[in-house]
């Protein structure tokens, strides 16, 4: 393959953005996520199923915001759109500044690479890859020449270091949840999504693992989008929104809650 | 491996392209190891072995064969001619052009001494001092050959000294320094004939050579107006001139000399062609193995990517692009590919040793024991193109794998619906065709057949197409049919329709093995009939050659008086060779290849007044019993019809180094099962009445008089000799036993290859099974309705394919009979059903097998997981 593109795929998704970035109808000063009337349809063999039914969202740089709702209100659907693993029927998506309408899927692609990290309930760490390349996979997607060094120091900082070589079946629950976080913080990611990351640890680690999930986000000054069922786990954050059937019910600030854990930044765009 | 040193190596190949990144994520996916491409390695290393081990394996003989070719000719250049020995100028001619062993060739009859002795049919070899112009013939006690033949006294008189083969002193119960009388006169054996180096480049042999000296030949009585003796004139050129030149001065100054004329690049015409045939056949063979492997290599690569979805789709969560994706697998298929195809290019290369060991010095030559690089490439070509050819679908699904799966419990494993599908099979179908192209083109200009390859490219690309059609309607009649009440017969239906259901590729390997089965059942099961029904009840049990015009009355008066004798047929025969049709030479027609043996050498020639009985006319008449006009021939109507000429066109024959102009009067069937004797060409009566001739006759009789018979015969005419048909056609069975075992041997490899792909796609299931198996459990299924929904669904697989298979297998065995091995096609039923079912009852093993493991594990477990 031609080696510029590896040398140029940086800049592209950073022309991209800086093309696309122009305020969307729900200008924000300083948004992370806005959602303008955003709908998804999926066709299914009883006919088109409306998954979101015109969602409204704008989330500040910086901000912690938990989601949740009963299964099936579109939860997941949602946090696919914004990190563009699937396309909105309608409606706008701007993440970062980007507009996702006009981008392909290899940009989206580059685009996760350089300003998303996902974590996932059940970890997604590829089996064949010891932790230590887990971490360093988005680094070397981006081509840095330090991925290795940067992905150890990553792996340390979740407490991890002895476990570099370790294969994710060598390794618990819990120290796989803490890789794959090592993993989203890797390449400083301006959004973070999180799909009930603990819905698969018990309630020890699990509470572990929010704190390191927290205590990274507020040493990134990520933005934070967590789904959740758990309400203790979901006031933790700043912000809690509410969906239901494809539609935002609810949408309130826990700022007075747990002030003490969030930081100051993090409600700066409110 | 360090982190430091891991590192390391990433800091050193990230120059920057996207291929050592690829390269680095598909070593990291290669650490699982090789668990779910056995099937995928056993199958490519299987078709490349077969196809560089018979590539080596001719090129090898071949290679050898042209070293050795003087030594197997017996000079730079041989002509025969047969009947009459070279005329004076002619002998002239070619001594003061080029050194000129002399050899003359017959078939004699051979005994010893004693009033009972056995009578023996023999080559006999009659050679000057010069023989053997290259190579030396091996005899025991070593010693000059010339000094072993020569006439010596010894104690019981003069003789002429013979080398004689190792099984006539056994056949005739005698010692070395016995009599063995020939002809007229007796030979002393002075050694024992080991080898002689121009064996392989005489025809078929019917005895045991019998060596002398050429100037004993005469005494024998043996040469007679007529008889059937062959002179060869080896020629040692002179350095500088060349067999080209040569052979052109002979044509120039003797056009009418009518010798066959071969130089060393022809030294062994019949096992060379043999030899490309058989190649021929076995690479085809070879392909189909790769064919079906290809199949395999399918099916494996896409059950492992299946199994690779979570990870694809976190790659592409962290920002792969689709194309890294197929990136990173082809490269470990094409990995994993290297490794089967170095496997089996050592393993091809290995088996020039192996052969050459089994053979030995059985062809009369040794291959040229080496790596030969041609036929290694293009087998490690054809592997990499197969697998390329077959991973790229898959890959393709792969890479469509939606990042989103992750989110989201998928029903399909991978890509979309059906407008989905439509738009992948759209960006891989160029891909597809240029490597699927490649591999055909490959397949066809490697052949030394173009025309049979590319009917075996388009049966292939036919027989893979048809059994995809047939897996889509299965699947959609599955999905048509109304849902039958009994539970098992509905979960049959719908486990053959659901998504990700093995119906497609059960269909096609169980078809494409199940096609090469019926193939070699058929082709096997006409061989083995050829041997049965070339023994027929009729089949004369002699042959008596060489029999004097003036001999022909006692002859007949001799045999007839034998009590025993049920029939006796006897014609005057003569050999000839077509020297033009119509004016054309046969080196300028377009002669079908089916005919082509009318052309190649000497035909035996006869003339006839009347027809006999059994004769049977397709165009023209029969001339009148007085006939005495210019000479009219009847033609064997295969020729006829293959040359588009029937009476009154022309034919130019050469007879005794003469060119007869004769007119075809008509065309005559022949049916060659019978083993009477039959003729190509039957002249009218004149032009050879007064030619020099011998006569042939078959007799009939019962099996305790003819030993009786035979001797009676042989010692009243010491020139005539008996071939016994029975022992000829052991010979000509045993060859076709052997054809057959190579067949079978080969058929073998495409049958493993079949079964190994088979399993496979059963395998592939196995995980989906286990899982139907046991929620079908938790729900209250007995784990007999169970087995029976699963017994059913491969029951209705095995049936369906088996039809078609069966269809395309016949096609195949008729091609390859027909076409390729130039002999008859009978549609064997009994074969084909077997086949079919036997093949079914395996498919069903298999998938009762699979189920019967499903059925055994544990619910529990599975279920916690979900």
């Amino acid at each position: 393959m031609n080696p510029r593109d590896q040398a140029t795929a940086p800049e592209t998704s950073r022309d991209t953005a800086g093309a696309t970035s122009q305020p969307g109808p729900n200008a924000m000063p300083n948004a992370m996520i806005e959602l303008a009337g955003v709908e998804l349809t999926l066709p299914s063999a009883a006919g088109p199923v409306h998954i979101l039914r015109g969602l409204d969202l704008a989330i500040g740089r910086g901000e912690t915001v938990s989601v949740v709702g009963p299964s099936g209100s579109g939860k997941s659907s949602m946090m696919m759109i914004i990190a563009g693993l699937e396309r909105a029927s309608k409606g706008e998506v701007t993440v970062g500044g980007t507009r996702f309408d006009g981008l392909d899927e290899d940009s989206l692609a580059r685009f996760r690479r350089d300003s998303v990290g996902i974590v996932f309930q059940d970890f997604h760490l590829v089996p064949t890859m010891t932790a230590l390349e887990n971490v360093a996979i988005p680094l070397e997607f981006a081509g840095r020449r330090d991925a290795f060094a940067r992905a150890a120091e990553c792996l340390e900082s979740v407490g991890l270091g002895h476990r570099l070589t370790h294969y994710p079946g060598q390794l618990s629950g819990g120290e796989q949840q803490r890789t794959a976080l090592a993993r989203a913080f890797a390449a400083a990611p301006d959004l973070l999504l999180a799909d009930e990351p603990t819905g698969n640890l018990d309630g020890e680690t699990g509470q572990q693992i929010i704190e390191l999930l927290f205590r990274l986000q507020a040493e990134h000054g990520t933005t934070l989008l967590l789904i959740t069922h758990d309400p203790q786990l979901a006031a933790r954050c700043a912000r809690s929104v509410k969906l239901l059937d494809g539609l935002i019910v609810d949408d309130v600030t826990n700022g007075d809650v747990m002030a003490g854990d969030v930081t100051a930044s993090s409600v700066s765009g409110l | 491996m360090s982190t430091t040193a891991q590192a390391g190596a990433s800091g050193a190949s990230g120059f920057g392209g996207r291929w050592p990144l690829a390269l680095r994520l598909a070593r990291r996916e290669l650490r699982g190891g090789l668990r779910g491409f056995r099937i995928f390695l056993a199958c490519l290393t299987l078709g490349v072995t077969a196809i560089a081990g018979v590539g080596s394996v001719s090129e090898s003989l071949l290679t050898g064969l042209q070293r050795d070719g003087r030594v197997l000719l017996g000079g730079d250049m041989d002509l025969r001619l047969t009947h009459v020995a070279a005329t004076p100028e002619q002998q002239a001619f070619l001594d003061s052009r080029a050194e000129v062993s002399r050899v003359a060739e017959m078939r004699a009859m051979a005994r010893g001494t004693e009033e009972d002795s056995r009578r023996v049919l023999v080559e006999l070899r009659a050679v000057d001092s010069l023989y053997p112009l290259f190579g030396s013939a091996e005899i025991t006690p070593a010693g000059n050959l010339e000094t072993t033949l020569a006439k010596r006294a010894g104690p019981d008189g003069v003789h002429w000294g013979a080398a004689i083969d190792g099984s006539l002193l056994r056949r005739l119960n005698i010692e070395p320094g016995a009599l063995v009388r020939v002809g007229d006169i007796d030979y002393r054996v002075t050694a024992v004939l080991e080898r002689e180096p121009d064996r392989t480049s005489r025809a078929f042999t019917l005895g045991p050579t019998f060596m002398v000296a050429r100037d004993s030949l005469p005494e024998t009585g043996l040469v007679q107006p007529g008889s059937l003796i062959q002179y060869h004139y080896r020629l040692r050129l002179d350095p500088g001139a060349t067999p080209q030149a040569m052979r052109a001065a002979l044509t120039e100054t003797f056009p009418e000399a009518g010798w066959r004329i071969r130089d060393t690049t022809e030294a062994a015409p019949g096992i060379g062609r043999f030899i490309d045939r058989l190649t021929l056949f076995l690479t085809l063979v070879g392909l189909t193995a790769l064919l079906v492997g290809g199949v395999g290599v399918g099916n494996a690569v896409r059950s492992y990517l299946d199994g690779k979805t979570p990870t694809i789709a976190t790659l592409k969560c962290l920002g792969a692009p689709g194309r890294l994706i197929f990136q990173v697998y082809m490269a470990q298929i094409l990995a994993l590919a290297l490794i089967g195809i170095v496997l089996g290019l050592v393993l091809g290369a290995a088996a020039t040793y192996a052969a050459a060991g089994i053979l030995g010095d059985a062809l009369g030559w040794r291959a040229e024991l080496g790596l030969y690089p041609l036929p290694l490439a293009t087998a490690a070509a054809f592997g990499v193109l197969t697998a390329i050819t077959f991973s790229l679908w898959p890959l393709a699904r792969a890479r469509s794998v939606a990042a989103a799966s992750l989110f989201r419990d998928l029903i399909a494993p991978a890509g979309g619906g059906a407008g989905a599908a439509g738009k992948l099979l759209r960006a891989t179908l160029p891909a597809l065709l240029v490597s699927g192209g490649l591999l055909a083109a490959l397949a066809i200009f490697t052949a030394a057949d173009r025309r049979l390859a590319f009917f075996f490219v388009i049966g292939a690309i036919g027989a893979l197409l048809l059994f995809r059609l047939a897996a889509l309607g299965i699947i959609a009649a599955a999905r048509r049919l109304p849902r039958p009440r009994r539970p098992g017969l509905r979960l049959a239906l719908t486990n053959l329709y659901r998504p990700g259901a093995p119906t497609a590729s059960v269909v096609m390997s169980l078809g494409l093995g199940l096609t090469v089965l019926v193939t070699i059942a058929l082709i096997e099961g006409n061989l083995s009939r050829q041997v049965r029904q070339s023994l027929p009840e009729e089949a004369p049990g002699f042959y008596f050659i060489d029999i004097q015009p003036d001999q022909v009355a006692d002859f007949d008066a001799l045999v007839e008086s034998f009590p025993g004798v049920t029939e006796l047929r006897q014609v005057p025969m003569l050999r000839g060779r077509i020297a033009a049709v119509n004016g054309v030479p046969p080196s300028e027609l377009e002669i079908p290849s089916d005919v082509q043996w009318v052309f190649r050498g000497d035909r035996g020639l006869t003339w006839m007044r009347e027809p006999r009985a059994d004769d049977h006319l397709t165009a023209g008449q029969w001339w009148p019993a007085d006939y005495d006009g210019p000479p009219l021939v009847s033609l064997h109507d295969e020729v006829g019809r293959a040359l588009g000429i029937g009476p009154g066109d022309k034919l130019s024959i050469n007879i005794l180094g003469r060119d007869v102009e004769v007119t075809i009067a008509n065309l005559r069937e022949i049916d060659w099962a019978n083993l009477s004797i039959n003729f190509v060409m039957i002249f009218s009566p004149g032009l050879l009445e007064q030619a020099p001739q011998s006569h042939i006759a078959t007799v009939k009789a019962d099996a305790e008089t003819e030993d009786a018979l035979e001797i009676a015969v042989t010692d009243r005419f010491t020139n005539v000799s008996s071939i016994r048909v029975k022992e000829a056609l052991e010979q000509v069975g045993a060859l076709i036993a052997q054809i057959a075992v190579a067949v079978r041997a080969i058929a073998a490899v495409a049958l493993v290859a079949g079964v190994l792909v088979l399993a496979g796609a059963v395998a592939a299931g196995h995980h989906r099974r286990v899982y139907d198996s046991v929620v079908l459990k938790v729900l209250g299924a007995t784990r007999r309705s169970i087995a029976q929904a699963f017994l059913l669904e491969y029951g209705l697989l095995g049936l369906v394919t088996a039809t078609i298979a069966a269809g395309i297998g016949t096609l195949a065995a008729w091609l390859v009979l027909t076409e390729i091995m130039r002999a008859d096609f009978v549609f064997l039923p009994q074969a084909v059903i077997l086949t079919a079912l036997l093949a079914t009852a395996i498919t069903v093993g298999f998938g009762f097998l699979g189920t019967w493991r499903a059925l055994g594990q544990k619910a529990a477990p599975l279920l916690r997981n979900e």
